[in-house]
């Protein structure tokens, strides 16, 4: 390996072992499931494509409200520790934002999930929503798949009119629109 | 009372596991395990067919995911990662070469925070005899404030942080898949939940629960 890659991933690994603060993991967490696993979901191929972009939005914001859930709860808790002694303010903010953490995936997340979820997915759903199909009267009406030729079966004289065109009937303004 | 609080709060021990990404994912993990289950059964609104299969799938989830974070990827990152770090990212630096793996430099880290007396009486032992680098020895049995390596401190910390993240968004719930619904037909809970949803079904519309 080359002196300026090596000497940038020595940087990198100093700055990201640096991160030692319990939400950094659990948001990380967070964001590779709220990336992978509507992947995951789009590529299964069992299931139905409305089923899976549902199941791939759901997971996708509930990792979304985790994200900042897990940020907040672990700022808060940790300062809290104000209220400590000076000499163990330090211990104290690492161990109320590691609760914090686990307040906010016991309780947090799946309360917000909840709170939130359902209308936003409701909203997404009516967007989506086909236009309402026309009221078929009778189950028993088979439409053909090939288009249907209208058959004059009155005894008429086939005049000079029933003998034009369709093309150049249809186009004529005569008599009408 | 209040003292004992504050304590356990301030505790050092609980600092070092709530910093140690590996020790956080496996508790909180634990405690999802245990707390998601209990609230789905506690909840009212559902019925106690679905409940029961409701919450033996989300404890299963989360113990495999558990089990596969811990029995696969930390071993493989923490290991592996070091191993990585030595032989071929940080080959040039110094400090790599003075540990054999990751064991030994974890074992070196405890003893930097000992008296130097324990250090020295802990070196005596027939264990460690032969353990250390010649450097790192001399370091430990005459250095007050032995060297700390922070890049291979960091270097661990990366490598396990990318080891919780891949293992638990990436490969525990792939596993935790394959096993789920073997486990749960084995436990008969996946029938009596289909014959639920079926009966639902079937059932006049006037009779749904529409709060479920």
């Amino acid at each position: 390996m080359n002196e300026a890659a090596s000497k940038f991933l020595e940087r990198a690994f100093l700055r990201l072992g640096n991160l030692r603060k319990p939400i950094y993991p659990v948001m990380m967490i967070a964001a590779g499931k709220g990336i992978f696993r509507p992947m995951f979901t789009m590529m299964d191929k069992k299931e139905e494509p409305e089923t899976k972009r549902y199941t791939a939005i759901r997971e996708g914001l509930t990792e979304l409200i985790a994200i900042p859930t897990y940020y907040f709860c672990g700022k808060a808790s940790a300062s809290l520790s104000r209220l400590f002694p000076p000499k163990l303010q330090g211990n104290a903010a690492t161990n109320l934002m590691f609760i914090g953490v686990c307040g906010a995936a016991l309780f947090a997340i799946p309360a917000l999930c909840s709170v939130a979820i359902k209308p936003i997915m409701d909203a997404i759903h009516k967007k989506k929503a086909p236009e309402p199909q026309p009221i078929v009267l009778s189950g028993t009406v088979k439409q053909s798949k090939f288009p249907v030729k209208y058959h004059n079966n009155f005894n008429s004289l086939n005049t000079f009119s029933s003998r034009m065109p369709d093309a150049y009937r249809l186009n004529s303004r005569i008599g009408g629109v | 009372m209040l003292s004992a609080i504050t304590n356990t709060i301030a505790n050092q021990h609980l600092a070092n596991i709530a910093l140690n990404p590996i020790a956080q994912v496996s508790i909180e993990t634990t405690l999802k395990a245990i707390g998601r289950p209990a609230a789905i059964l506690v909840d009212k609104d559902i019925s106690p067919d679905t409940k029961q299969y409701a919450a033996s799938k989300e404890f299963l989830y989360q113990a495999t995911c558990l089990l596969t974070f811990l029995g696969i990827i930390v071993p493989l990152f923490r290991k592996g990662g070091f191993q990585l770090a030595k032989k071929v990212l940080f080959k040039d630096k110094p400090e790599f070469q003075k540990f054999e793996n990751v064991k030994e430099f974890e074992h070196y880290m405890k003893l930097t925070k000992k008296s130097i007396e324990d250090r020295r009486l802990t070196l005596q032992k027939e264990k460690v005899k032969d353990k250390y680098h010649p450097d790192v020895r001399k370091d430990l049995e005459t250095n007050e404030n032995p060297e700390t390596y922070p890049l291979i401190v960091s270097t661990i910390g990366v490598f396990n942080l990318m080891g919780s993240v891949l293992g638990l968004a990436v490969l525990a719930p792939q596993v935790s898949h394959m096993f789920i619904h073997p486990a749960l037909r084995l436990l008969g809970l996946e029938e009596k939940n289909k014959k639920g949803t079926e009966e639902q079904k079937t059932a006049p519309a006037a009779k749904i629960d529409t709060k479920a």
